[in-house]
């Protein structure tokens, strides 16, 4: 079966004297289901690593394939394409529109699709449900709590079925506690068969995951699955 | 979702386009309402400039038409020698001789001063010109009385005098109540009638009107018309001014002046066009200052919204998406102001011209010219900070820390 993505000898480099090496010859394969923790400290690697398989940095060397499709070459308009189809990211600071509802928000990932909005704020309304956010709906960001906006951004990420959820230290501007209880809700999400990559400097976050990716200097130091944990 | 060559395309609908450029004008309301004044004030100008001076123009016009365009005078210029010339005494008769001429009169100027009595010395004339004129001045005027009556055959050999409304000003007689008289060189008028003023003729309004015969008589006054008044029939105007001067003056036609007193209302409406362009003006400097504005606060928003364009792109945007969003808020920023511009200058024309008692005319094309100004600017001004936000680099947008 094809994996969901496969790396091959990436390196990125951002210009420089001397030149940053972000990434070093990265070689990776992330199957249908997984649920991959990366660790590592800041400046390992581990945001250009999402940016570069979220396809918002390019690879200055190496192959990316989602899929099966080689994108590390693809033109900005078909790239643009497979994140509105095939990606969905999570972020730290959530990023909600502010004037908008949760489902409103939730249904801005499907804007780049071209679904009417009706047929968007339908199924926003099922992602809510699945985040368990199905009560919240009409609320805006400033009236959820932090631990309820991420969820709305999950939401918002899982909307339109993709591939592959990345998620950059999703936990990162939460308390401990809210914390699990994110972890928690995107291990069902990987359960009920979601395939997701999760950053994050936590070990106490990567510990709770099936894989783990140890990331140094741009390198992968360690890749290990975790015995005792579900999958 | 459509799919190309295998590739799923990322796409957005129109209506999302707009929405999304509501919801950037929204989220920051005070900015966009003081942003959609500065254009707005700019079209208001024009659009009351515009207004405002074709209901003046439209009115001016009205009262030409209503005054008749088909008033023509005849006088006497000045012959090659610079002398003072004089119409023949039998111009009067050929002109009416022409058949498309309807009514004509004669007027000419009679050597005396008119005071109020003759405790004032003659020097003091008042500006107030003495006029033998022949009965139809009147008609061919179409003039109208304010008080009493004009001269007819039977007043043409008496001491009856008619006085124009400056003149009657001037010389301090509002009514015929007391049977004012007045005092030309020697001899005692009785005043018979004050006249409206003549909008075609505003000279005649400060002269006095005696009969040919009296004139004469008294004042040595010779039966050479200085000016013919003439109406002809409305189609012939331009073919009878091109006869007039051979016929009133066969052996001398280039020492005929043929005037038209309308031509004179309509140079002003000309005049008035000049002042509208230079206001115009202002108003278009005024609009471009308001799309300089335009600008400058989405220049401001695009960093501003640096993760949100960043986000936007994770979720599927394209560059053309970014840009196309950046340019529908400018657009629609601007087109608020242009609407709301046209609004009130299309009010203030209405408050001002009612005031004025004049028709309210407001072109139709200024108000689209208005709407249309408003998208130009708009579109201009969005387009560098659209393509500034199409531009960025999406990991760096999204997070601002790297």
């Amino acid at each position: 079966m094809t994996p969901v993505l496969e790396l091959s000898a990436v390196t990125k480099e951002f210009p420089g004297n001397p030149p940053v090496r972000a990434l070093d010859g990265v070689s990776l394969r992330i199957e249908s289901g997984e649920l991959v923790g990366v660790v590592g400290a800041s400046g390992s690697g581990k945001s250009t690593l999402l940016n570069v398989v979220g396809t918002l940095a390019r690879p200055t060397t190496g192959e990316i394939r989602l899929e099966g499709r080689d994108i590390a070459k693809e033109p900005d308009r078909v790239l643009a394409g497979l994140r509105a189809a095939r990606i969905g990211f999570v972020f730290q600071q959530f990023h909600l529109v502010a004037g908008l509802s949760a489902v409103d928000n939730v249904a801005t990932g499907l804007v780049y699709r071209g679904v009417s909005h009706r047929k968007r704020r339908h199924a926003s309304a099922e992602a809510l449900d699945r985040v368990g956010l199905g009560n919240r709906g009409e609320h805006r960001p400033n009236q959820l709590s932090g631990g309820e906006r991420q969820r709305v951004a999950i939401a918002r990420a899982l909307v339109g079925d993709p591939a592959i959820i990345l998620a950059d230290e999703p936990t990162g501007s939460l308390d401990s506690r809210t914390s699990d209880e994110i972890i928690g809700l995107l291990l069902d999400l990987n359960t009920q068969g979601a395939t997701i990559v999760i950053i994050t400097h936590d070990h106490a976050v990567a510990d709770r995951l099936p894989r783990r990716l140890e990331l140094v200097d741009g390198r992968i130091v360690s890749d290990r699955q975790v015995a005792g944990v579900a999958s | 979702m459509r799919v190309r060559n295998g590739c799923p395309r990322s796409r957005m609908r129109r209506t999302d386009l707009l929405r999304s450029g509501a919801q950037g004008l929204l989220s920051r309301r005070a900015r966009t309402l003081l942003t959609a004044l500065g254009i707005a004030i700019g079209i208001a100008a024009m659009i009351g400039v515009l207004g405002i001076s074709s209901s003046s123009k439209a009115a001016l016009l009205a009262r030409i038409d209503d005054l008749g365009t088909n008033l023509l005078a005849v006088q006497a210029g000045q012959s090659i020698f610079g002398d003072d010339a004089k119409l023949p005494e039998a111009a009067p008769a050929m002109i009416r001789h022409i058949p498309p001429v309807e009514q004509a009169a004669a007027v000419s100027s009679v050597d005396a001063s008119v005071r109020r009595t003759d405790l004032i010395p003659s020097s003091e004339t008042g500006g107030i010109a003495v006029t033998a004129a022949e009965p139809e001045v009147l008609d061919t005027l179409q003039g109208a009385m304010d008080e009493g009556r004009f001269l007819d055959e039977a007043t043409t050999a008496a001491p009856a005098i008619v006085l124009g409304s400056v003149a009657a000003e001037r010389l301090g007689i509002t009514d015929l109540r007391q049977g004012p008289m007045v005092y030309l060189d020697g001899h005692w008028f009785n005043v018979i009638g004050i006249l409206e003023p003549l909008p075609l003729n505003p000279d005649l309004d400060r002269a006095a009107f005696i009969g040919y015969d009296v004139a004469k008589q008294l004042f040595d006054t010779k039966a050479n018309a200085t000016t013919i008044y003439l109406r002809t029939h409305p189609d012939q105007v331009e073919g009878v001014r091109s006869l007039l001067a051979r016929t009133a003056n066969p052996q001398a036609p280039n020492e005929v002046q043929v005037s038209r007193p309308s031509d004179a209302l309509e140079a002003k409406a000309a005049v008035d066009a000049n002042l509208t362009r230079l206001l115009l003006g202002l108003g278009a400097v005024a609009l471009i200052v308001g799309g300089v504005g335009i600008a400058n606060v989405m220049v401001i928003s695009v960093l501003e919204r640096r993760s949100e364009i960043g986000v936007r792109r994770a979720l599927g945007a394209k560059r053309s998406h970014i840009a196309g969003q950046f340019l529908t808020e400018s657009i629609m920023l601007s087109m608020l102001g242009g609407v709301t511009g046209v609004a009130l200058g299309a009010a203030v024309t209405r408050i001002y011209a009612t005031r004025q008692g004049w028709l309210v005319n407001i072109p139709t094309e200024a108000l689209a010219a208005g709407v249309g100004a408003a998208l130009v600017v708009g579109a201009l001004a969005g387009l560098y900070p659209a393509v500034r936000a199409a531009r960025m680099d999406p990991a760096e947008a999204v997070y601002p820390t790297g």
